[in-house]
């Protein structure tokens, strides 16, 4: 018993001397699990909006073209005033 | 004041509607290799976000040398979204560098440069040059040992260079050493010298792409090319393609925050496996390939004068291309431009992976 306790001890020892020798590392990202999922999700949430502007834009480009391509956005220059 | 009333009011004093018709007229021409028309358009964007967030950042960078490398770790640690700030200024900076290589490539490969857009590519290479110094001087502001043998290296570098290569390296660094000098003169070089000429470059860039309109490759010219009007057009597709970087730029920034180093310690040696920003590693990597001396002369003297004939040439590539200026297929320019960009390519790459 108490062999296995003095091998504990050891263990520990040696593991607490590595780390008192590892380099500080920084944390450039939040640690905690909390914060990490919700970062996930405002970025899975800012993709879908990215994604939901592109279609908008790419519709009105489509129906600009549209309308392009029938020459309806161009002015008549006789057209008949009303006032 | 309602929006009608405001509108009224700016209508009375500026013709707007000019302005919108000018804006309608504009046309692009269409043709298929029009997409390397939005690199331009992707560079902008990019230095708009690194002027957005360069501004945030700097509300809290300290920039004196006992100080700056804690100021950053606490803008990372402790301020809300520091981190996510500091590394979109990051990974916005890699971008626009990638973007500006691009474009520059892009510009050699289908000859825009040729008459009369020489002055277009100036402003581009003077951009570009810029923008590297940017990275250079935005790298060293973390104050960290793999930044300040970095910049050892590179004004040491540049020092080489033979009669004024003293001058230069003591203007950049602020002394005969890199010090707390070095990194005042940088902080000064990154916030307010570098972004003030670059709004000047790019003022002049646009107006003259608005003055020659967008160049068409010699090989597309002779077609009949229709034109797509850029408003609204080519703007909304710019704004597709924007929103997709914003994606990138965010995901990156997100996904891999950039680390931060060790505080330097201007007497510590520097750090084994160095490497420089990976836009310096053809440089890195050609001085690599020369001995230390040769025929009795300093290698890297040597090397240095050689890779800055390289720039030069490339940047005077528009005067050399005769033919191209002429309106004529020039295959001798394409080729050293492949040249130039092969070189580019796997110099770096090597430099990456070993």
């Amino acid at each position: 018993m108490l062999r296995k306790i003095l091998f504990a001890c050891a263990f520990m020892l040696i593991n607490t001397v590595t780390l008192w020798a590892q380099q500080e590392t920084i944390e450039v990202f939040p640690s905690a699990p909390y914060d990490r999922h919700i970062i996930f999700q405002c970025l899975a949430f800012f993709w879908m909006a990215i994604i939901g502007l592109v279609v908008i834009v790419r519709m009105k480009l489509k129906e600009i073209e549209r309308i392009q391509k029938m020459g309806i956005d161009r002015e008549n220059k006789d057209i008949p005033l009303l006032d | 004041m309602s929006c009608q009333r405001l509108k009224d009011w700016l209508d009375e004093r500026y013709d707007f509607e000019e302005i919108a018709s000018i804006a309608k007229k504009k046309l692009v021409p269409a043709h298929k290799y029009e997409i390397w028309y939005y690199t331009g358009g992707i560079a902008m964007f990019l230095f708009i976000l690194q002027f957005i967030t360069g501004m945030v950042l700097s509300f809290y960078y300290i920039p004196y040398f006992e100080h700056a490398n804690k100021s950053i770790i606490e803008i990372v640690t402790k301020l809300n979204m520091g981190w996510f700030f500091r590394s979109l200024h990051h990974w916005g900076a890699q971008l626009a560098i990638t973007v500006l290589f691009i474009h520059a490539f892009s510009t050699l490969l289908l000859k825009s440069y040729r008459k009369p857009r020489e002055l277009l590519w100036i402003s581009g290479f003077i951009l570009l040059a810029i923008s590297i110094f940017f990275g250079l001087s935005g790298y060293f502001l973390l104050w960290d040992e793999r930044a300040f043998a970095a910049v050892r290296v590179a004004t040491g570098g540049a020092g080489n260079l033979p009669v004024i290569g003293g001058f230069i390296k003591a203007f950049l660094r602020g002394g005969i050493d890199v010090t707390g000098d070095t990194l005042i003169r940088f902080y000064a070089f990154h916030v307010s010298i570098l972004p003030l000429l670059t709004l000047f470059l790019i003022g002049i860039h646009v107006l003259l792409v608005q003055y020659h309109g967008m160049s068409v490759p010699l090989s597309q010219e002779k077609k009949a090319l229709k034109g797509t009007p850029f408003f609204p057009n080519l703007f909304y597709k710019d704004i597709i393609i924007w929103l997709l970087v914003l994606g990138v730029v965010v995901s990156l920034a997100t996904l891999l925050p950039p680390e931060i180093g060790k505080k330097a310690d201007p007497l510590a040696p520097a750090p084994e496996n160095i490497k420089p920003e990976w836009y310096f590693l053809f440089l890195f990597q050609t001085l690599k390939l020369f001995p230390g001396e040769i025929m009795g002369l300093n290698g890297e003297m040597i090397a240095i004068i050689l890779i800055s004939c390289g720039i030069l040439f490339f940047f005077l590539i528009p005067f050399f291309d005769r033919k191209s200026n002429a309106g004529e297929k020039s295959t001798v320019f394409t080729w050293i431009s492949v040249i130039y960009l092969l070189y580019f390519v796997i110099m770096t790459v090597i430099g990456y992976l070993t």
